[in-house]
């Protein structure tokens, strides 16, 4: 079936379809599906997907049951249970939770950055039938931690959740993707920072061979506001990560990290995008992957530095280590720079792990094998140590020892 | 920024193309367009026979049902390829002169000009010279020290009609016609450029040079070289472009193909400064170049140097094949941007064989309002055991309104395989100006230096030969503030 008949058929289940503006948006988008095609050759992005799967597939959505459950156990934490996209309303003197609203939508889709070329942010605006919106009140602290969890299999979930740090909040976000059913999730977080504003983000991903997802950010900054995003995939499926960010005011930061472990035939596919937008901000992109067996990997990440953006200060980094001579990993990391008084650098290093390292363990009676999981645990050991939560800290190192456990 | 500094970007922008000269010769051209009969009119000109002409119209066949390649951070205008003269020679030149006593007076001195006197260059530099004026070779010198050693340093024409074996054999065997659309453009209109082949185990003593110069208004230079290293031999091959001042845009679409056999070394060095274009962008030369080197067989090595100063486009990516076990490839290059200036430039490194080894340094000074591109592929296939690359690219800007892009693409799909890549980009050192500065340095002597600094990696790989005209160029590209 192709995307337009889907649609129709559909358009019942799917969020704002009565609004008109809106609907005209959906009928460009459906337009620019049907000159594109998906077209692999000339779209990068698209490279190692099995695009099957995400055009020809079958809607099904269920509203949940139960209505998601908001605990405030303690002070300044929440955990919020996010059941097939959606959670119920809330509301206290620190935070807000709400639905999405029709203004909500508009209000992305007339950002250009990403439209247009990134297709599976098309195909969430179409198809979008879930998603919350949390809004963090002026000069608070907060906490919340996310579970997401899909109830059947087969579901399709088009999800968009909107963000807003007010000004001097700061908020620290950990989500967990952990679904075993065989269901596809196409989310999109719209994020804004207001001024002075931080937010800590962690995404901890770790799906069965069964579950897609595709998970979509976009972050705009405001003066002296900070983004920190850090993604740990550990899943078995499919997993691609497209983080885009926006400075759009003066010292701002942004910080887009992750760190991802292959194996088996599984492929991941990620980007980083900064755009400077105004001056003295400064970002850092630093993905790190580990691939073995016959996985499959790709990271673009893109620094554009407009005119105007003056004392940019840009950085970016990608290492890849290969384990199997099957794996594969393809790296492009872009710098486009419009301003002269700028600090941009990317380093991006492929390769196996180094033979002398292994060399020195074994001649001090270490095993091969036993060589290798300590020299890969180093690799990433800076992006655990900076992990400052303890109960995440020890979540995320069990699932390094399951994944090492697997290294031969 | 300081109103000296201003001052100084002023003058570099102001910079007038110092070689913008034409000399006035009777040039016999056919009709404009490219059609089946263009083609023809060229084979026949060139008194070719039939298989070249067969190959021509197939390439012909292909370029008709391709289009150009868009990816590339450039924006010019569409190229009506209807309107220009596909073949331009001076008249009378059909029959070669045999000495430079035959050569017309006035193409010495526009040579003379360009500060490459011939007498000169063949008396005292020792190298012999394949000169090209528009697209017949004018004259050969040194040949016959060449054909003692059993060298072939020729033109492609006269390749075609001597040596039909070797030609047969390689020609279109690195670039195929169909490789995309300027290669098959390249190869249904070819009509001049430098043959060379270097026998089993001869180490060329000299160095070979070619002087391109396109000098009819609206004639296309469709170039094509071609270089062959049998086993254990060594070639070192320079290239340099001048051109003179035109308003319109001058396509110049070659092909460059060199070949490494076993152990052979082929160094290849181009200093290219074709028009820009005047302050306000128009005119210039369309620089649309193809260049691949095949790294044939065992520890052959392949090494591109490029400064590349001129051209309101250059659009050129001078690669390698490493197919041969334990072979090399190298890519050293310096661009520099002015005024409206693109360039997308860089290289494409594919890792075939087992142990190969590869190395990009790449350069770019973006100025005025010019945008400057680094695109650089780089993949090691699933075969290539042990294979390393290393990769550095930087980027200087000066003034706010021109840009400075870089694009690599890495891709490994062997486990064994090493590659770092590592880029910075930044503006010229406030510290290394003040410093300078101090010790007595005028504002214009200290970024001089400090450019000449930031290039030093590149040019000291150039030879001898061309290193002081490299420097020349780098110095006129900066002018006013280098002198």
């Amino acid at each position: 079936m192709n995307i337009q008949d889907n649609y129709l058929k559909n358009k019942k289940n799917i969020f704002f379809s009565e609004n008109k503006d809106i609907q005209s948006h959906r009928e460009k988008l459906i337009n620019i599906f049907e000159n594109d095609r998906f077209d692999k050759k000339n779209n990068e992005s698209l490279k190692n997907i099995n695009l099957k799967n995400f055009i020809d597939f079958k809607y099904k959505y269920l509203i949940p049951e139960e209505t998601s459950v908001i605990n405030n156990n303690q002070e300044n934490s929440y955990t919020i249970v996010s059941v097939n996209g959606q959670c119920s309303s809330f509301k206290d003197d620190k935070i807000e939770i709400t639905k999405i609203l029709d203004e909500d939508y508009n209000d992305f889709s007339k950002n250009d950055t990403i439209k247009n070329n990134d297709h599976f942010v098309n195909l969430n605006s179409l198809f979008l039938n879930s998603g919350f919106k949390i809004v963090i009140k002026k000069n608070n602290d907060i906490k919340i931690k996310i579970s997401n969890i899909i109830t059947d299999d087969d579901l399709t979930i088009f999800q968009k959740n909107n963000y807003i740090c007010e000004e001097g909040s700061s908020l620290n976000l950990i989500e967990e993707y952990e679904n075993k059913n065989n269901s596809t999730s196409n989310i999109l977080n719209v994020i804004k920072l207001e001024k002075n504003s931080q937010l800590n983000h962690f995404l901890i991903q770790d799906n069965s061979p069964s579950h897609n997802l595709i998970i979509t950010t976009h972050s705009s900054c405001k003066k002296d506001s900070t983004y920190a995003q850090k993604v740990y995939n550990f899943s078995e499926g499919y997993v691609r990560n497209f983080h885009y960010s926006e400075l759009i005011e003066t010292n701002s930061e942004a910080d887009l990290q992750g760190i991802f472990f292959l194996k088996d035939n599984n492929t991941s596919n990620n980007k980083t995008f900064v755009k400077h937008l105004a001056e003295d901000c400064k970002s850092n992109q630093v993905y790190k992957g580990i691939l073995n067996d016959r996985s499959k990997a790709t990271y673009f990440s893109n620094t554009h530095v407009d005119q105007v953006a003056q004392k940019t200060e840009g950085y970016q980094l990608s290492k890849g280590i290969l384990l199997s001579d099957n794996a594969s990993y393809f790296s492009k990391p872009e710098l486009k720079i419009y301003a002269d008084d700028v600090k941009c650098s990317h380093g991006s290093t492929i390769g196996p792990i180094d033979e002398n390292a292994i060399f020195y363990l074994r001649s001090r009676g270490m095993s091969k094998i036993a060589a290798t999981k300590i020299l890969i645990s180093s690799f990433i050991n800076e992006e655990l140590s900076s992990i400052d939560n303890e109960q995440m800290s020890e979540i995320i190192q069990k699932k390094l020892v399951r994944y090492l456990s697997k290294v031969k | 920024m300081n109103s000296e500094t201003l001052n100084t970007l002023d003058t570099y922008s102001k910079n007038k193309y110092k070689y913008g000269f034409v000399t006035e010769i009777d040039t016999e051209k056919p009709k404009k367009g490219l059609n089946e009969d263009t083609i023809k009119f060229i084979s026949l000109k060139k008194n070719e026979p039939k298989w070249m002409l067969d190959w021509r119209l197939k390439a012909y066949s292909k370029w008709k049902k391709m289009k150009e390649p868009k990816w590339a951070n450039l924006s010019f205008p569409e190229i009506d390829y209807q309107d220009i003269y596909y073949y331009s020679a001076p008249k009378g030149f059909e029959k070669k002169p045999k000495d430079l006593s035959e050569v017309d007076p006035k193409l010495i001195e526009t040579y003379n000009k360009l500060g490459i006197p011939l007498e000169e260059q063949k008396v005292l530099a020792g190298v012999a010279v394949d000169v090209v004026f528009d697209s017949v070779s004018v004259a050969t010198t040194y040949k016959g020290e060449l054909e003692k050693l059993g060298i072939i340093f020729c033109s492609i024409g006269e390749a075609i009609q001597k040596h039909p074996d070797l030609i047969k054999k390689y020609l279109g065997s690195v670039i195929p016609p169909g490789d995309h659309s300027f290669s098959a453009l390249n190869s249904a209109v070819f009509t001049d450029g430098s043959f060379v082949y270097i026998p089993e185990g001869v180490k060329c003593p000299m160095e070979l040079s070619t002087y391109f110069r396109i000098n009819a208004e609206n004639t296309g230079q469709f170039e094509r070289t071609l270089i062959i290293a049998d086993k254990g031999s060594y070639v070192s091959y320079l290239e340099g472009c001048t051109a003179p001042k035109r308003d319109d845009n001058q396509l110049h679409a070659a092909n460059v193909e060199l070949i490494a056999l076993e152990d052979a070394e082929i160094k290849y060095s181009t200093v290219q400064n074709w028009y820009p274009g005047d302050e306000d962008g128009k005119g210039g030369i369309y620089n649309f170049v193809t260049k691949r080197g095949l790294c044939a067989g065992k520890n052959s090595k392949i090494s591109w140097t490029q400064v590349e100063t001129g051209s309101a486009i250059t659009w050129k990516y001078p690669s390698c094949i490493l197919k041969g076990d334990n072979s090399i490839g190298e890519f050293y290059s310096v661009a520099i941007t002015n005024n409206f200036q693109q360039a997308d430039t860089g290289t494409k490194m594919t890792h075939i064989g087992k142990n190969t080894k590869s190395k990009i340094i790449s350069k770019g000074i973006s100025l005025g309002k010019s945008q400057n591109t680094y695109r650089g592929e780089v993949s090691f296939l699933r075969k290539a055991d042990k294979a390393r690359n290393y990769t550095q690219c930087d980027s200087l800007l000066v003034g706010n309104q021109c840009g400075a892009h870089t694009v690599p693409y890495i891709d490994s799909k062997n486990n064994t395989a090493v590659i770092e890549h590592e880029a910075s980009t930044s503006k010229i050192n406030e510290d290394q100006l003040y410093y300078c500065r101090q010790r007595g340095l005028s504002h214009e002597e200290a970024v001089s230096l400090i450019v000449n600094g930031f290039c030093k990696q590149v040019l000291q790989e150039l030879p001898m030969e061309f290193a002081v005209e490299a420097q020349k160029l780098v110095s006129i590209s900066l002018e006013g503030s280098v002198g």
